[in-house]
């Protein structure tokens, strides 16, 4: 089932002088099995509209609905049960390496399944299981979270999510402050995970990962949902006024264009289809 | 979190905002002197404090602060209204100029133990509204500033005055970013089921400890980077200091300077003379 969201408002500091509406009157849907992208500028909401899904903000107005759990701005219309709901929804929030807190990385990300019930013989094996996914081996079992790299830190804490199997994976910003090389690899990561059937939500700012991974991109822009598209064709389209970068494959593109270069640009979607559209260009030539 | 508002700048515009933080600490104190003045008679003391908290009213009404925010913290009062009624219920009242509430068998009670607890309770309130009026009314970092100004003179026995300010600034400066941290990773622990509200004792304990670990770790790292930008840009806690914000006093500030001391004057006055209003307007006193 997918996620809905019924005319969702949110403010932050409600009836004070520092109110300020951060999501207004969203409407869309995430169906399941998708790789959706969710960009925008800093401070446009996009943080704050995925803490929605989670249930950890209540919408100020109108409700989102996840397989049946209902987060309303009504409390009485809100599922009570909100373990549940978090147990299926995994939020990797941004620079996740600080809520680790345990003494040994083991015990960390085991630390999310006991908390939803798992025994502790099984939560263990669930964390090993999510350790090898994230690519740390068993000498990683007993260190100490802390003396960790930053990069590893971050695998440490992406492991803790995995390891309870949420259907939908939230990630925010996974690939800051990591080297171009380190953000393919944490991307390839999720795609993996993606392939073995979990929704996956991505909220990024580098569009290039956007259109090399992604099947649907949500565009917002001052609280608002500005676009909810492929991105083959939001790139395409005039996007240079929600101050987001075009990615270097359509930059290209552009600029082979202007150079008069007559390209079908409608089948572009990665380097192999660019390559067969410059072929054909310039065979019709 | 709720209950970290109580105290926090509300940034309007009114003519108490404006005024100069130091003068604004002054007129507090003053303030909170004419409190706990005592009067002969029961009457007088609820005619001056009645006075008083008219006074301090219009103040906070000027503040602009909601209503719901000043109820809202003085909401947790109850209790001790509670606790002192039974203390001064139990305590036997040895000068009462009230009559009897009860005598149940030899234990007697005089009005003189409510109208006590009643006062207590105004006085409280008072001070309530009056560090509101203060905390609302002054951004934290005016506060240090009136604070620093107040310390200078005992430069003379080499207090180190401005790193004493430096340090006050700094810590309220990183009030809101731990409280935002705190924020981050409760959401964060909160997603891995942490409940921080519900369940056994055990597992609330272990969701504290997933709080304050992170909690710590990150202030530490915060405190070593801010230690290190601040020596990066030739902090030099020995050096003059200049600053942007010069204070000035202004007409305004010393009207309310030349107003709070003179209700003080006119407090003080009524005091030590044992003034009583009723008496002389040849009312019974109480």
């Amino acid at each position: 089932m997918p996620i809905i969201f019924r005319d969702v408002s949110f403010s932050y500091n409600v009836k004070s002088p520092l109110e300020h509406l951060a999501l207004s009157h969203l409407n869309f849907e995430i169906p399941t099995g998708s790789f959706l992208a969710i960009v925008g500028r800093t401070g446009c909401g996009k943080s704050t509209m995925v803490q929605q899904i989670n249930a950890l903000l209540h919408p100020t107005q109108g409700e989102v609905d996840v397989d049946g759990f209902i987060n309303s701005s009504d409390r009485k219309k809100r599922t009570k049960n909100v373990k549940d709901l978090r147990r299926r929804v995994g939020l990797v929030f941004q620079f996740p390496e600080y809520q680790l807190f345990e003494e040994t990385v083991l015990k960390d990300v085991a630390f999310g399944p006991k908390n939803f019930g798992m025994k502790k013989e099984e939560a263990e094996q669930a964390a090993k299981e999510a350790l090898a996914k994230v690519g740390l081996d068993e000498s990683f079992y007993e260190r100490s979270p802390f003396e960790l790299s930053g990069g590893e830190k971050r695998r440490v804490a992406i492991a803790g999510v995995l390891a309870y199997h949420p259907d939908y994976l939230i990630v925010d910003e996974p690939t800051a402050g990591l080297d171009p090389k380190g953000a393919f690899e944490m991307m390839d990561l999720f795609a993996s995970i993606h392939q073995a059937g979990t929704t996956l939500i991505l909220v990024t700012h580098d569009m290039n990962l956007v259109l090399r991974y992604c099947d649907r991109v949500l565009v917002f822009d001052h609280g608002e949902l500005v676009a909810n598209d492929t991105p083959q064709s939001f790139f395409q389209s005039d996007m240079d006024r929600y101050s987001l970068e075009t990615p270097a494959l359509y930059r290209f593109l552009q600029e082979m264009k202007a150079k008069g270069l007559d390209i079908d640009s409608s089948s572009i979607e990665d380097l192999d289809t660019l390559a067969d559209a410059i072929v054909k260009a310039r065979a019709s030539k | 979190m709720k209950a970290f508002t109580l105290g926090r700048y509300v940034p309007y515009n009114s003519w108490i905002h404006r005024l100069d933080p130091r003068l604004k600490i002054l007129a507090t104190i003053l303030l909170m002197v004419c409190v706990f003045f005592n009067f002969p008679t029961w009457s007088m003391r609820y005619l001056m404090g009645g006075l008083l908290f008219a006074v301090i009213s219009i103040l906070v009404a000027c503040t602009k602060i909601s209503f719901r925010d000043v109820i809202g913290s003085l909401r947790h009062l109850w209790f001790m209204v509670i606790f002192l009624l039974i203390i001064y219920v139990l305590v036997p009242n040895g000068n009462h100029t009230l009559p009897e509430a009860w005598n149940l068998n030899g234990w007697v009670v005089y009005w003189d133990s409510f109208a006590e607890a009643g006062r207590i309770l105004l006085r409280l309130v008072m001070m309530i509204e009056l560090t509101l009026v203060l905390t609302a009314s002054t951004k934290p970092l005016d506060l240090t500033y009136a604070l620093e100004w107040y310390l200078t003179p005992l430069k003379v026995f080499h207090f180190p005055a401005a790193e004493v300010a430096m340090i006050i600034s700094i810590a309220l400066r990183f009030i809101p970013t731990l409280l935002e941290d705190t924020q981050r990773v409760m959401k964060a622990q909160s997603s891995r089921g942490v409940d921080f509200e519900h369940g056994s004792l055990w597992k609330r304990l272990m969701g504290v400890t997933s709080l304050v670990i992170p909690l710590f770790v990150s202030s530490f790292v915060r405190s070593e980077e801010l230690a290190n930008a601040m020596e990066c840009r030739g902090y030099d806690p020995q050096a003059k200091r200049t600053r942007y914000h010069v204070l000035h006093f202004h007409w305004l500030d010393l009207l309310a300077l030349v107003l709070s001391s003179a209700l003080l004057a006119g407090y003080i006055t009524v005091s030590v003379m044992n003034l009583d209003f009723f008496a002389m307007l040849g009312w019974a006193a109480l």
